[in-house]
């Protein structure tokens, strides 16, 4: 008897057991083991662009090694990149993009706005969404799929412009600006912004000069630019191409007298390694993270991995802007995962990019970065993920930091009829 | 045209056949079925690359008979290429017209454009005319990126092509209309090298002076090679904007233009399958190395920093194509030439 009401005992407590398995599971940590969440991230490691491409490829890549070795992935899942290098290559990047989504990726990131805008479309067309570290309007103007990690070519040029008329400009009268611009939508994304807001800042533009990225002399232009007696020279354009343009001013005899200022794709410590300290001294730019070396809580861990895995990018800024890009990616992972769950994540088809895009991006919310760049938030219509920039300048040899995070504002370009025509 | 042995020709028609033989017949439909089949098997990401592949074969067929055909260097194609692209992104974004007329809009006003930058070869030859092309790459380029009708530097957004009420969004629908569009092409390009058009060419090629001793009209037909080769092109670059959906103009770039060179001598200059080996070649050969080696060479060797295998592609890429031209400089068609020739000998061949 008492066997039989033990045997009975042991049966309910099991069935009790079993029952509440599924509970219990639900409490507690979720079953991350082997799942991992996919994203895809191309750079122009090769090309033309590959100066940058190469440190900037690196950044991402050391991040997401830190991520998932130190800080055990996002909320426990592993995140797995598809990593390719475009080689500044349109084309190639087109079967890349197709690649990331047939892969089941969540999101994709460029480092250039050019092979972003070479791949947008097919990304806007399938609803993937992308960021690209550095961006021109056209890419998110109107807004759609495509994100800017930062402030794009034209709010460098309006915070530079502010800047120096409250800082720089001392004369009476308009400020005389000519304008170095690369051929594409680097030095484009300027033109538009100082076609838009010149006028209202009080700057007189008086000459717009183009140069290629392969350009190897701009003393003529800027032969014809110093005919115009130009008070400040604005160049927008990659580390190279604006190296030459300094040093050619310097040649010329136009630099120290004039000011120069550069958009943040060519202000990088490449500028100064390859135009020289003495003569890039004073040339101020801007540029939308922090400097190596700053207080801040991510230098530590990042300053780590650079001097372990790649020295020779010490000290070079675009490392810092794709090590921030990753962990914007992570965070939009990790925020992405507490609003949907990984189930609604976990095919990385059309509606896994939705339900990341809808509850990862666009719930962002001052999210610091470890304080690498400024904060990043999604506001709606605006698909810049930050609007900071900080106004910097070469002394010694060095990018020192003049000012603190200084807010782009939005511009609509899209409202102005000139916009792509 | 080398046949297999014993098949005679006994009529004009059997003369002219491209396809002769029942082998000839059954390879021919098993690759057909093979090619329109595709979608079954392949992701988008592959029918992406198909899709590439068809579009680059396009523009290296027009190439082909202008340079492999008619002697007549060019160096500007993807010039060619973008004219195409913009004409069939005015065309249907903001004209509003029909996808067909744009396609059929962008080969004639790349042929246009064409014929105004072979004007110079009437003259000049050789490395000469190579130069005039080169600057009509630069030219064209420099126009779109100032003229406000093509959108300048920020671009120009293309929508799906469409005929009637089929629109092509699907990668897989894409890939029938670009396929369809390519055959339809090589087609054209093997029966024209065997017209009096195409002989004229390869006459012009051979021996320009010699050729017009014999009553061919230089200017008329070296212009008419400029007109085919870009109008080609142009049909490519309507098709690649299109599926892009988004033009700006570095995406035509001169490293483009000279891969294209590149393909039809890899592939076989003259000849009317080397365009299709050139072209499958080299894009599967960028694939390979770039979406295939270097992941795997990360993946595999972990305690090497990361991107440490991005410079084996440019090394590989560009020692595989050194290799292939000390090794077989009259190109991939030649070695098929060579293995019909072994297979139908075999196994007695000598």
């Amino acid at each position: 008897m008492n066997n039989k009401r033990l045997v009975i005992a042991i049966i309910i407590c099991l069935a009790l057991m079993v029952a509440a398995l599924p509970l219990l599971s639900a409490c507690g940590e979720p079953d991350t083991e082997g799942k991992t969440l996919k994203i895809g991230i191309t750079t122009p490691t090769t090309g033309p662009a590959a100066e940058k491409g190469a440190p900037m490829g690196h950044g991402n890549l050391d991040c997401i090694k830190y991520v998932n070795e130190e800080l055990g992935g996002v909320n426990g899942y592993q995140v797995e990149v598809v990593w390719l290098d475009n080689g500044y290559d349109a084309a190639k990047v087109a079967t890349i993009v197709k690649r990331f989504m047939n892969e089941g990726c969540l999101l994709y990131s460029t480092s250039s706005s050019a092979m972003m805008a070479a791949s947008m479309e097919i990304a806007n067309r399938a609803g993937f969404p992308g960021i690209a570290a550095f961006s021109s309007p056209i890419l998110y103007r109107p807004p759609q799929h495509i994100y800017g990690q930062m402030p794009d070519y034209g709010d460098d040029f309006l915070v530079f412009a502010e800047y120096y008329m409250d800082n720089i400009w001392k004369g009476t009268g308009k400020p005389k600006m000519a304008m170095h611009l690369l051929a594409n939508t680097t030095g484009y994304g300027a033109r538009d912004a100082a076609t838009a807001f010149a006028e209202e800042l009080g700057i007189e533009i008086i000459a717009t000069e183009e140069h290629s990225k392969t350009t190897t002399s701009e003393m003529e232009s800027l032969t014809r630019v110093k005919a115009l007696n130009p008070d400040v020279l604005y160049i927008s354009s990659t580390p190279a191409p604006t190296a030459l343009i300094v040093k050619n001013a310097y040649e010329l005899g136009m630099f120290p007298g004039i000011t120069i200022g550069s958009g943040h794709a060519g202000f990088t410590k490449a500028l100064i390694d390859i135009a020289g300290a003495d003569i890039t001294e004073g040339v101020y730019g801007v540029f939308p993270t922090v400097n190596w070396g700053d207080d801040v809580d991510g230098m530590a861990k990042m300053t780590e991995y650079i001097n372990e895995y790649h020295p020779n990018d010490a000290g070079n800024m675009d490392y810092i802007t794709t090590w921030a890009q990753s962990l914007i990616m992570v965070e939009i992972l990790r925020v992405a995962l507490d609003n949907a769950g990984y189930d609604a994540l976990a095919a990385g088809d059309a509606a896994s990019w939705k339900a990341l895009e809808e509850q990862g991006i666009q719930k962002l919310k001052n999210y610091d970065v470890d304080g690498l760049h400024g904060p990043v938030s999604y506001t709606p219509g605006d698909n810049r993920l930050s609007k900071s920039v900080r106004v910097f300048q070469v002394q010694g040899g060095e990018i020192t930091p003049l000012t603190d995070w200084i807010d782009a504002p939005m511009v609509a370009y899209e409202d102005f009829e000139w916009f792509g025509n | 045209m080398s046949l297999p042995c014993g098949t005679r020709n006994y009529n004009y028609a059997e003369d002219m056949g491209i396809v002769r033989t029942k082998t000839h017949w059954v390879l021919l439909i098993a690759f057909l079925v093979i090619l329109f089949t595709a979608p079954l098997y392949f992701g988008n990401y592959w029918l992406g690359v198909f899709n590439l592949i068809g579009i680059t074969l396009i523009a290296a067929i027009g190439l082909n008979i202008l340079v492999g055909y008619c002697g007549q260097l060019s160096i500007g194609h993807a010039g060619f290429i973008a004219v195409g692209a913009y004409t069939a992104a005015i065309l249907t974004n903001r004209l509003e017209m029909p996808f067909l007329v744009g396609l059929i809009g962008a080969g004639v006003v790349s042929g246009l454009i064409g014929i105004i930058f072979g004007l110079p070869s009437v003259r000049v030859k050789g490395f000469y005319l190579a130069i005039t092309t080169i600057a009509a790459q630069f030219i064209i380029i420099w126009v779109i990126n100032h003229w406000s009708l093509t959108g300048g530097f920020v671009g120009i957004k293309v929508p799906y092509a469409s005929i009637g009420g089929l629109v092509f969004r699907s990668e897989s629908s894409q890939f029938y209309l670009i396929i369809i569009i390519a055959a339809l092409c090589v087609f054209f390009a093997k029966n024209l090298a065997r017209t009096k058009v195409g002989r004229a060419f390869i006459a012009i090629r051979d021996n320009d002076l010699a050729a017009e001793v014999m009553g061919v009209n230089l200017l008329y037909y070296k212009l008419l090679a400029f007109f085919i080769g870009c109008f080609f092109a142009g049909i490519a670059g309507a098709l690649l904007a299109h599926w892009i959906g988004f033009l700006n103009a570095e995406q035509f770039s001169f490293t483009e233009s000279i891969l294209y060179v590149g393909m039809i001598i890899i592939g076989g200059l003259g000849t009317s399958i080397g365009p299709i080996f050139g072209v499958i070649f080299i894009r599967i050969l960028q694939q390979l190395l770039t979406m295939e080696l270097v992941p795997f060479l990360e993946s595999t060797f972990t305690n090497f920093p990361a991107g440490f295998a991005t410079g084996v592609t440019p090394m590989l890429f560009g020692l595989v194509i050194v290799l292939f031209l000390i090794l077989e400089p009259r190109g991939l068609a030649h070695r098929w030439a060579l293995f019909k020739s072994a297979y139908r000998l075999w196994p007695f061949s000598y």
